[in-house]
């Protein structure tokens, strides 16, 4: 399995890194185009809505590639805060509202029972919940099943478990294993789930492991999805 | 009718801005550089600022030193639409607003058209 410095090493990363970069200018173009055309194009206001979540989400995920990067490379000065998890999940809901509504899902937030804050990195664990809801939500609405994704929070012995969950097919803990060694090297690395690269599940687990976490197999009630386990923050417990 | 700088290195994006403060009410002048900028204010008197601190040749904390050289420009409102990561300028955002009279600092490429102008609007209720 890939480690967190795989990412951040090499001639290879520090180009993929300024190409992000540069993306990001047509992009930006792209979406600002699109949010101005949605006000003096009526007639096409639906078209440009989408053209608009398309591009934003994309900035999203471009943006998530960048912080988890920096994140690696700054580990050792990785500054990690107690952190709300129902917070971040509403946060992450929110970023991916209009995404969802174009691609015709419905986001449900649900956090399962009290429990204080977890010791993480906020804006790393926003981005890594941002770019795994993007891979599910594409990977959901590919099917035409009921189309609904749960953020969701519980506890368990080893800590906070929050994630994405769907209805989907259930997902295997060696087929993500396998995934994980093969994005980047096959164009569909995880078949059961998405039929195009998967870019934000990889995304968000790069960015979780170098919080020291990463994307396992998870289930919540009947659905299954891929989730993270987060400590809870010690300071908090004490008080 | 109030006046705005516009000093955006990226023609496409100035384009859009341009567009959508004109749309608004606002007669906008763009220029791609610091120098040019500071050519441009002295041409326009702006009301408002609009800058992205990263140019070509000179940068935006240059043109703001300069720019605040001038008395006549001391009290205009500046708006940092900018590029660069907030974890990148966040250590430097108490120094921009206190030393160079930056205003509001917003982050491409989450700043929508909406926000710079309500961010615009917002400077020229309160000047």
């Amino acid at each position: 399995m890939r480690a967190a410095s795989s990412l951040a090493g090499g001639e290879a990363t520090d180009l993929l890194k300024a190409v992000a970069e540069q993306l990001k200018v047509p992009l930006t173009i792209i979406a600002r185009q699109a949010e101005l055309s949605q006000l003096v194009d009526n007639a096409h206001h639906g078209d440009w809505a989408a053209m608009h979540a398309q591009a934003s989400t994309a900035l999203t995920l471009v943006d998530s590639y960048l912080l988890g990067l920096e994140l690696a490379r700054e580990q050792a000065a990785l500054e990690l805060e107690p952190v709300s998890i129902p917070s971040v999940l509403t946060m992450v809901a929110h970023d991916l509202y209009h995404l969802a509504r174009q691609n015709g899902v419905e986001l449900e937030v649900q956090v399962e029972g009290k429990y204080g804050p977890v010791m993480a990195h906020k804006a790393g664990l926003r981005a890594a919940l941002v770019s795994l809801g993007y891979g599910m939500i594409e990977a959901n609405s590919e099917r035409n099943v009921y189309r609904r994704l749960t953020l969701a929070a519980h506890r368990t012995p080893h800590g906070i478990v929050a994630g994405i969950y769907g209805p989907h097919a259930a997902l295997e803990t060696q087929e993500w294993r396998t995934a994980l060694k093969l994005y980047g090297r096959v164009s569909q690395p995880l078949t059961s789930l998405s039929s195009g690269s998967g870019a934000g599940l990889f995304v968000a687990d790069a960015i979780l492991r170098s919080m020291s976490t990463q994307l396992r197999v998870g289930r919540h009630q009947k659905e299954t999805g891929l989730a993270t386990t987060l400590h809870p923050s010690q300071q908090m417990t004490f008080v | 009718m109030k006046r705005i700088l516009l000093i955006e290195p990226n023609t496409s994006l100035a384009r859009l801005y341009q567009h959508m403060l004109t749309r608004e009410g606002y007669e906008v002048s763009h220029a791609t550089g610091a120098q040019a900028g500071i050519d441009a204010a002295d041409k326009a008197s702006p009301d408002v600022v609009i800058l992205e601190l990263q140019l070509p040749r000179h940068s935006g904390i240059e043109f703001l030193h300069e720019f605040r050289s001038y008395a006549e420009w001391w009290e205009v409102p500046v708006i940092v639409n900018t590029a660069i990561p907030p974890s990148k300028l966040e250590p430097a955002q108490d120094a921009l607003k206190a030393d160079l009279g930056v205003r509001t600092i917003l982050y491409k490429p989450r700043a929508t058209l909406a926000l710079l102008s309500q961010a615009v609007n917002e400077q020229l209720l309160s000047s």
